[in-house]
């Protein structure tokens, strides 16, 4: 136990971004179940247990697709892909189709739970919880390409994914709404929120699932409009990162190195 | 370029640098650091890209390889093989020169290039082990963009053609490494281009899988199919049993490029007489006899075989390869030992690659070395 705790001291930056990670974690969850019920109200209209019950089911439903890309886009197996010569969003897309589609079906059992055990309460539009998830889908595509991208190129987490995961736990609203860090980080706090795409994830999914929102409502437009530009810039930035890390590392010679 | 070639370089240089990729194995390699953030210098310093030093790979290589000859590429490790295939195989940009691959080229049109060669990489990845054979070639079908039913015909001819199709619906989990090789040709073969790259194709087989594989590269796909093949391997007799011509690679260059017989008396015309005798004591006579057999005409050394025992039972001599035999045959009868065997070789590959590179610097050394 002693030579693994000192061999883990030696991967200092490793070390340090891990006891952060769990810091922000515990801080975050503390927040969440002692305070949030009134700023959920307020943002959604909706009590805690409902928003953190989409929050968890989001979650279930957007990691696959992260992580479908990093597992199907590594350098593992990148060579054979590339051989192929297949164009790589529809070797991607293939891929992960039927992840997509089971985070999707056990969705279900989640709300059923929550709503039947847990009173939560679901109010959603149909066509804007589409809408929401295709957003969602996209924007963190582009997000799990761009870290790919990097990875192919460093071989190790990169620090602009890291950076992103830690700013996701603190004001990307997973555990608690974002209006609520002008209350215990200072005034304003949440405008850092928006410019996190994570945030617009959770936000249009809770919007689209809570508040049956009304698609002709200019408000509820410009909201979707928000996370649409996200999705917009995102996806085609996580391709050109993707490739740019393949050929850099083509050059090297370094492509199935890992 | 020239399209009666199916494959070309012209002056092809590949540099790799040095510093950075040390620095990204570090990061690689760490088994704590897997999954994890690496040393962020050591990062950025990937991300930022090496400026050098570089190491040259492969140094003003050409190369021409006709359509339908099996051509061979081989060289020491570190010869620049892997390189030049993964060039072709559009998973390496190269940084000087040209290269076509049927008048296409690997940077610019890798597209059209892997509709005309694919490659039977060793290493290769990306089978489902829990999907059967026939399953795995279904998918990678699909990627090709082959329709269900030309799929499936084409699938089921190259089971047949790799004599995997009793095994066709088994776990990929369950094949043996030959099988495995033969999967990975299958794949290889089933865009049906017109080259195929084997990067050392049978190394982890056993003989007779190996044996097999060899075959099937003659009768199947060169002879029957017509196809141009590239093979890179480090197994010399393989070579000289496959390959119309070859290339020897030396650090990144070429430096013998001919027929595998071609390159064999490219070192030395002379051949080598292996002669075996019931041992005898190894005195005075017989060590005249040795001399007066390198006094002979056309002969240009003889060394003799003795044990620790001082007991003579052998002869290993070079002679010109028009020498009389009758001569050396009567100074043989001549010297009253009993004689049990009398070979001629030619110079193998192996002497011409070992004499090529430099691993040798004497083939009669050689020669004399594994005769005793």
């Amino acid at each position: 136990m002693k030579r693994d705790f000192s061999s883990w001291t030696t991967y200092r930056t490793a070390a340090i971004t891990q006891v952060v990670g769990i810091l922000i974690g515990v801080f975050s969850w503390g927040i969440s179940a002692a305070y949030v019920q009134r700023p959920v109200q307020e943002m959604y209209g909706s009590d805690y247990v409902s928003f953190l019950l989409v929050g968890v089911a989001v979650s279930n439903l957007v990691m696959p697709l992260v992580l479908g890309v990093q597992n199907q886009l590594n350098p593992w197996t990148l060579e054979t892909i590339l051989m192929t010569g297949v164009s790589t969003p529809i070797f991607v897309l293939g891929n992960i189709m039927w992840t997509y589609v089971f985070s999707a079906l056990s969705f279900i059992p989640y709300l059923l739970i929550g709503t039947s055990f847990f009173h939560a309460t679901i109010r959603p539009n149909l066509v804007a919880v589409i809408l929401a998830f295709t957003i969602s889908a996209a924007i963190m595509m582009g997000l799990a390409m761009i870290s790919t991208g990097l990875k192919i190129l460093t071989k190790s987490t990169d620090p602009i994914t890291w950076a992103v995961n830690v700013l996701q736990s603190l004001f990307a609203g997973v555990a608690f709404p974002v209006i609520y860090l002008n209350t215990i980080l200072f005034p304003g706090a949440s405008i850092i929120s928006w410019f996190l795409p994570q945030t617009w994830v959770y936000h249009l999914c809770r919007v689209a699932m809570l508040t049956n929102p009304s698609l002709t409502d200019p408000s509820v437009i410009l909201e979707f409009l928000g996370g649409a530009l996200f999705a917009a810039v995102l996806l085609p930035l996580g391709h050109r990162v993707f490739w740019w890390g393949v050929n850099r590392s083509k050059r090297e010679g370094t492509l199935g190195w890992y | 370029m020239n399209m009666g070639y199916a494959i070309e370089t012209v002056n092809l240089v590949k540099r790799y640098p040095t510093t950075s990729r040390r620095d990204v194995v570090v990061i690689a390699r760490g088994p704590a650091a897997r999954g994890t953030v690496g040393s962020i210098s050591a990062i950025l310093g990937a991300i930022k890209g090496s400026r050098g030093p570089f190491i040259e790979a492969l140094k003003s290589v050409n190369l021409r390889i006709r359509e339908g000859e099996i051509f061979g590429i081989l060289g020491p490790n570190g010869a620049g093989k892997t390189t030049l295939i993964k060039i072709l195989c559009t998973l390496v940009i190269h940084d000087e020169g040209e290269v076509y691959v049927n008048g296409f080229d690997p940077k610019r049109e890798s597209g059209e290039v892997l509709k005309n060669l694919q490659a039977v990489l060793p290493e290769s990845r990306g089978f489902n082990w829990r999907l059967s054979g026939r399953q795995n070639l279904e998918f990678y079908a699909l990627l090709y963009g082959l329709g269900d039913a030309e799929a499936k015909e084409r699938i089921s001819y190259l089971l047949d053609f790799t004599n995997l199709a009793d095994r066709a619906d088994d776990g990929y989990q369950r094949y043996s490494t030959g099988m495995q090789r033969k999967l990975l040709l299958c794949r290889a073969l089933l865009r049906n281009t017109p080259i195929i790259v084997f990067d050392e194709p049978t190394t982890g087989l056993d003989p007779a899988s190996a044996d097999e594989f060899r075959r099937m590269i003659i009768d199947r796909l060169a002879r029957k199919e017509g196809k141009t093949i590239l093979i890179s391997t480090h197994n010399l007799q393989e070579a000289q049993e496959l390959c119309d011509r070859l290339a020897i690679l030396e650090r990144g260059k070429v430096i013998a490029l001919d027929t595998p017989d071609n390159v064999r008396h490219l070192v030395t015309e002379d051949r080598f007489l292996q002669i075996v005798f019931v041992d005898a004591l190894f005195g005075a006579e017989e060590k005249r006899f040795v001399k007066d057999l390198e006094a002979a005409k056309n002969v240009r050394s003889v060394s003799a075989e003795v044990n620790q025992g001082k007991r003579f039972y052998g002869l290993t001599m070079r002679v010109e390869k028009d020498i009389d035999l009758a001569e050396i045959l009567r100074m043989l009868a001549e010297s009253g030992l009993r004689i049990k065997s009398v070979n001629t070789e030619e110079p193998t590959l192996e002497d011409a690659f070992n004499a090529i590179t430099g691993k040798d610097g004497s083939l009669a050394r050689s020669r004399g070395q594994g005769g005793g």
